[in-house]
């Protein structure tokens, strides 16, 4: 009986062992361009646990439609890294888990990224955390400040003293260029990097509620005086206004005094081109005080998935402290904000002033996104290089406000 | 009555009954071919256009709405202007280019297939490949247009060509006829080859000059050729989206967006599904029209006189 009654429950635990062995597979999209971090943190995940994640790639422009499709089709992934603007729309759109009550419970919510977190909730409900971050940062090589006279440890701390080491950098010679940035109808790009001119000085492009277009402001036109002055200098690379966001790391080149960048270059500046030698900063207001755009991917789960369990497992892994150290050193940002100062310890110091840009840093929350600033032909990208390179800086103004606004009107 | 009308039939046009069954069943895979890639796309694209049809979430009957809106639309008004202004210059560039090229080619001369095989060369490669081919020629630093002007001491700085919009917008024209003039040489080749070698004989020995045998003799009889290399380049030109998308991003400042990129942008872009196929059947009913216009006025249908 004792023997019967022994045999029977060894079979009941190799059954529950056998049934708690049969890991599952999670199967993520991940768009391209965000560098090795997470490629290396989904490594390290795979060899330590033991329910798997597969990773796919894909091209980062078709990433948004791609994932619709598949949806539509009943063959979505699991999880996605979704790049952070594309949030609303698709919670809007009803297709990602309601993360609220679980991301509520976890010890750490308060301390992660505050941008990220209100990019991933729609009426107060959350449908996607941060996984990865990145913000905007002002750059300087320091041996072209060398060269040039300036003094290499001293970052500029006005767009005043910015144009100025621009003309010194210049006078260096035909192709130094003393100032770079990718001025012909990339929405993504000069949002990432021209904004924060105009959110340092306290205005916006949207309103608060981002139900009415605030284009033509004081500031903005200031802003967009102190480009269009070093373009007219020809402190700038005549490429600039032809270049739709493919040459935007310019600056890797050696021969860009100055450039704002993001945090995700400083990891690749890092690690692919050691011999530029550069200095980063937080990117000075047009009139005053300081920003940055805080970009990067939120991490969503696909609505209905059966392997919720094991995605959160995943997601409560890349929140560890291993998980989080792995990211940061191929430079994507910490997300918690508890454990950063432990999570950097011995990094590149420069990856501070990308943590510290984060304090500072906006995002624009709105559903149409894509429509208003990031499509090449949309009017945000338009109206950056029409202001900056074009003739009539009136009418690019009123352009664009009048379309930003009829945009807008139509979505809602 | 049924029976007795079919025995009533002549044996003569129940045969050519038959054969009229046997001919469909002969067309029946081709007309399969229609149905499933074109006839059914086209009635499903319709069906979209009457709705709100965003690319994810629920869709909604909207009825005619989408094409009320279209008339509203000012930036498809103006991706239409641009559209026609294209298709003329670059139509117009073609023909200049390709009709000579033709008569250049037609005529047995030394290294004459050497000749064809150059002209005829670009024409194979994909257009996309084309725009990105040109781009880099086009790219003022590393470029090769730019730097051989300066080079060749003709400006001072090189020019970012793709910069501003008249140079851009030349730049895509001389792209795109170096690409296709070479396809409608071709066809244009093949009208001249037609043209029988005694009716040009019989024109000179009557004392008709270059001019007038061209514009008397060739012209007339290959109104067929050129009915077809003008449809076959309008009807690409209007579908133009490659060489935007690729070379401008449809700018300098939007000023190059063509109604094809209009479309991609209102279905992808902005996830408006169901407004790009409004505009997706619009434009099919103006390339309709524009090809029953051309053909009517190049009276093809008619027999030659």
């Amino acid at each position: 009986m004792i023997k019967r009654l022994l045999a029977a429950t060894s079979i009941a635990t190799l059954c529950l062992a056998a049934s708690a062995s049969a890991a599952e597979k999670v199967e993520m999209w991940v768009r391209s361009g965000i560098g090795e971090a997470f490629k290396k943190t989904v490594e390290s995940y795979n060899s330590s646990h033991e329910n798997q994640v597969g990773m796919t790639e894909v091209p980062f422009s078709e990433l948004v439609q791609k994932y619709a499709t598949a949806i539509a089709g009943g063959q979505a992934p699991d999880a996605l890294s979704m790049d952070l603007i594309y949030n609303p729309a698709f919670a809007a759109a009803g297709q990602l888990e309601d993360l609220t009550d679980w991301a509520k419970s976890l010890p750490y919510f308060n301390s992660l990224s505050p941008s990220h977190v209100k990019l991933g909730t729609y009426q107060d409900r959350i449908y996607g955390l941060p996984l990865s971050v990145e913000t905007s940062v002002f750059a300087w090589n320091k041996d072209l400040y060398q060269k040039a006279g300036l003094d290499p440890e001293k970052a500029p701390a006005s767009w005043d003293e910015i144009t100025a080491n621009a003309e010194k950098i210049r006078a260096l010679g035909d192709d130094t260029y003393g100032f770079y940035f990718s001025g012909g109808g990339c929405g993504g790009c000069m949002i990432f990097t021209f904004t924060p001119l105009i959110w340092g000085s306290g205005t916006d492009i949207l309103s608060a509620d981002s139900k009415t277009a605030t284009l033509d402001t004081p500031e903005m036109r200031k802003a967009v005086d102190i480009y269009r002055n070093m373009v007219k200098k020809d402190l700038v690379p005549a490429g600039a206004a032809s270049d739709n966001g493919a040459n935007f790391l310019s600056f890797t080149n050696g021969k860009i005094g100055q450039q704002s960048l993001g945090a995700f270059a400083i990891g690749s500046l890092v690690t692919e081109h050691p011999d530029i030698h550069f200095g980063v900063t937080l990117i000075p207001g047009a009139t005053g005080g300081t920003s940055s755009f805080a970009g990067g991917d939120n991490f969503v789960i696909t609505k209905g998935t059966p392997k919720i369990d094991a995605v959160k497992e995943f997601l409560e892994y890349i929140y560890s402290e291993d998980g989080q150290k792995i990211m940061a050193k191929y430079g994507s940002l910490p997300t918690r904000g508890d454990i950063a100062g432990k999570v950097l310890q011995g990094l590149d110091p420069r990856l501070q002033v990308g943590m510290q840009a984060i304090s500072v840093a906006k995002t624009p929350y709105t559903l149409q996104f894509n429509d208003l600033i990031n499509s090449a032909n949309g009017p945000w990208a338009t109206f950056t290089s029409a202001a900056i390179f074009g003739e009539d800086v009136d009418g690019a103004f009123s352009n664009a406000q009048t379309e930003m606004q009829s945009i807008i009107d139509s979505g809602q | 009555m049924a029976g007795t009308g079919s025995k009533d039939l002549s044996p003569q046009r129940k045969r050519r009954r038959r054969s009229g069954w046997r001919g469909l069943v002969y067309i029946a895979p081709a007309m399969a071919l229609v149905l499933l890639f074109f006839v059914m796309p086209v009635i499903f694209t319709g069906w979209m256009s009457l709705h709100n049809w965003p690319l994810m979430g629920g869709t909604r009957w909207i009825g005619f709405k989408n094409y009320a809106r279209m008339f509203h639309d000012a930036r498809f008004m103006s991706a239409l202007q641009f559209t026609a202004y294209y298709t003329v210059i670059v139509t117009i560039a073609i023909f200049a280019v390709a009709f000579p090229l033709a008569i250049f080619v037609e005529k047995q001369r030394r290294f004459v297939s050497t000749y064809r095989t150059i002209i005829f060369l670009p024409v194979v490669v994909g257009l996309a490949t084309a725009s990105l081919l040109w781009v880099w020629l086009a790219n003022v630093d590393s470029g090769f247009i730019g730097p051989a002007l300066k080079a060749l001491g003709l400006v001072n700085k090189s020019p970012n060509l793709l910069a501003a919009s008249d140079s851009a917008f030349l730049t895509v024209i001389i792209m795109v006829v170096w690409k296709i003039a070479g396809f409608t040489m071709i066809i244009l080749l093949t009208g001249l080859q037609a043209i029988p070698a005694e009716l040009t004989e019989a024109a000179r020995i009557d004392g008709a000059g270059r001019w007038q045998r061209f514009r008397h003799l060739t012209l007339p009889l290959m109104r067929k050729t050129i009915a077809l290399a003008l449809i076959i380049s309008v009807t690409g030109s209007i579908l133009a989206f490659d060489q935007f998308y690729i070379m401008t991003s449809g700018g300098p400042q939007n000023r190059m967006i063509s109604v094809v990129y209009y479309i991609f942008n209102q279905s992808f872009v902005s996830f408006n599904l169901g407004y790009g196929a409004a505009l997706s059947i619009a434009l099919l009913a103006i390339l309709v029209a524009i090809s029953i216009v051309q053909l009517w006025l190049l009276r093809v249908g008619e027999e030659q006189p």
